[in-house]
C-alpha cells in the first residue's frame, strides 16, 4: 500500500496543556495586583445621636478642639496629656453610661487629623463620644 | 580522532507547573480582597492606640477634594449618607453588621466630615475610624 492513501489517524486522547502554565502565571500576576493585603486599623465607636440636651450631668468631661487646639475641661492639652488624663479618669470603672460619656465640640479650624487623634484616645480610654455641634446662631 | 559524542535534548519537565499555578491561583482568590475605592484620593490621619479592623460591608469616604462616597459611589451631601447607610444595615442584627467603616482625609475641615459623622450616627450605626498606627 503507498505511504499517500494511507489516512493519518489522530493522536490517541492528547490535550495540549503547554500554555495552561502560562495562563495561570498570567492570572496568579492579575490577583497579586489587585490582593490587597495591608490590614485596616482603626477603632469602633458608638456615637449617640440625638437632640441637644441643655442640662448634662455634672462629671461630664468636655473636649474641645478650637482650631487645633486641644482642651479638657477648659485646660489645653497635647495629645500625649490628653491620653493619660483619660487613662486617670478610669472611664470603664464607671457605673452609669452617662457618665462614660465625653463631649466632643470642635470649634472653628479643625483638621480631621486633630479630630481622630482625640477620638482614638476618648475610645481607647474606654469613653464614649458624643459629638457637640457649634452652635450655627438663631435661624432668620 | 575522538568519536563525536551525541548530547541528548534537555527535557525539563513542567507538566507539573499548571497544577502549582493554579493551586496559587486558588490560594489568591480565597485571599483577596478587592480594592472598591482604589479611585478615591485620601491620606488617613495617624493615631497611637489603634485596632485592627475587621472587614465591613459598608463604606463611607471622604476624598481630599472633599467628595463624599458611600460604597465607593459619590453622593451629594450628608443626608444622603444618612438615607444610604440607614438603608444598607436595615436588616443586620449584630454589631459587626451595623458598623460602617468610615474614611477621611487627614487634612479635610469639619464642616465636610462632622455632618457626615453625625448622619452615620443618625442611621444607627457603629463607626469604625479607620486611620494608621503611629510607630
Amino acid at each position: 500500500m503507498p505511504a499517500k492513501n494511507r489516512k493519518q489517524r489522530p493522536s490517541a486522547g492528547y490535550i495540549p496543556v503547554d500554555s495552561f502554565s502560562d495562563l495561570a502565571f498570567l492570572l496568579i500576576i492579575f490577583f497579586i495586583l489587585v490582593t490587597s493585603l495591608q490590614k485596616q486599623s482603626g477603632f469602633v465607636t458608638d456615637i449617640p445621636s440625638g437632640q441637644k440636651s441643655e442640662a448634662q450631668p455634672e462629671k461630664t468631661t468636655s473636649i474641645t478642639i478650637r482650631d487645633d487646639r486641644i482642651s479638657l475641661n477648659d485646660q489645653f492639652l497635647d495629645v500625649f496629656q490628653l491620653r493619660a488624663k483619660l487613662q486617670e479618669m478610669n472611664l470603664p470603672a464607671r457605673k452609669a453610661q452617662e457618665e462614660k460619656i465625653v463631649l466632643l465640640e470642635a470649634v472653628g479650624g479643625v483638621h480631621y487629623q486633630t479630630y481622630f487623634e482625640v477620638m482614638a484616645a476618648i475610645s481607647s480610654a474606654g469613653g464614649v463620644i458624643a459629638i457637640v455641634k457649634e452652635d450655627q446662631g438663631p435661624k432668620k | 580522532m575522538k568519536p563525536r559524542r551525541r548530547r541528548n535534548a534537555v527535557n525539563v519537565p513542567v507538566a507539573s507547573m499548571g497544577d502549582i499555578a493554579f493551586l496559587l491561583i486558588i490560594f489568591f482568590m480565597v485571599c483577596s480582597n478587592f480594592i472598591k475605592e482604589s479611585s478615591i484620593r485620601l491620606q488617613p490621619p495617624r493615631a497611637a492606640d489603634l485596632r485592627a479592623l475587621k472587614e465591613t460591608p459598608v463604606t463611607v469616604s471622604i476624598s481630599a477634594e472633599g467628595e463624599i462616597f458611600l460604597q465607593g459611589q459619590r453622593v451629594p451631601d450628608a443626608q444622603a449618607i444618612e438615607w444610604g447607610v440607614a438603608a444598607l444595615i436595615k436588616d443586620k442584627a449584630t454589631p459587626e453588621g451595623r458598623t460602617v467603616v468610615f474614611k477621611c482625609d487627614q487634612k479635610m475641615g469639619k464642616e465636610v466630615f462632622e455632618p457626615v459623622l453625625d448622619s452615620i450616627a443618625k442611621a444607627g450605626a457603629l463607626v469604625a475610624a479607620m486611620g494608621e498606627e503611629t510607630q
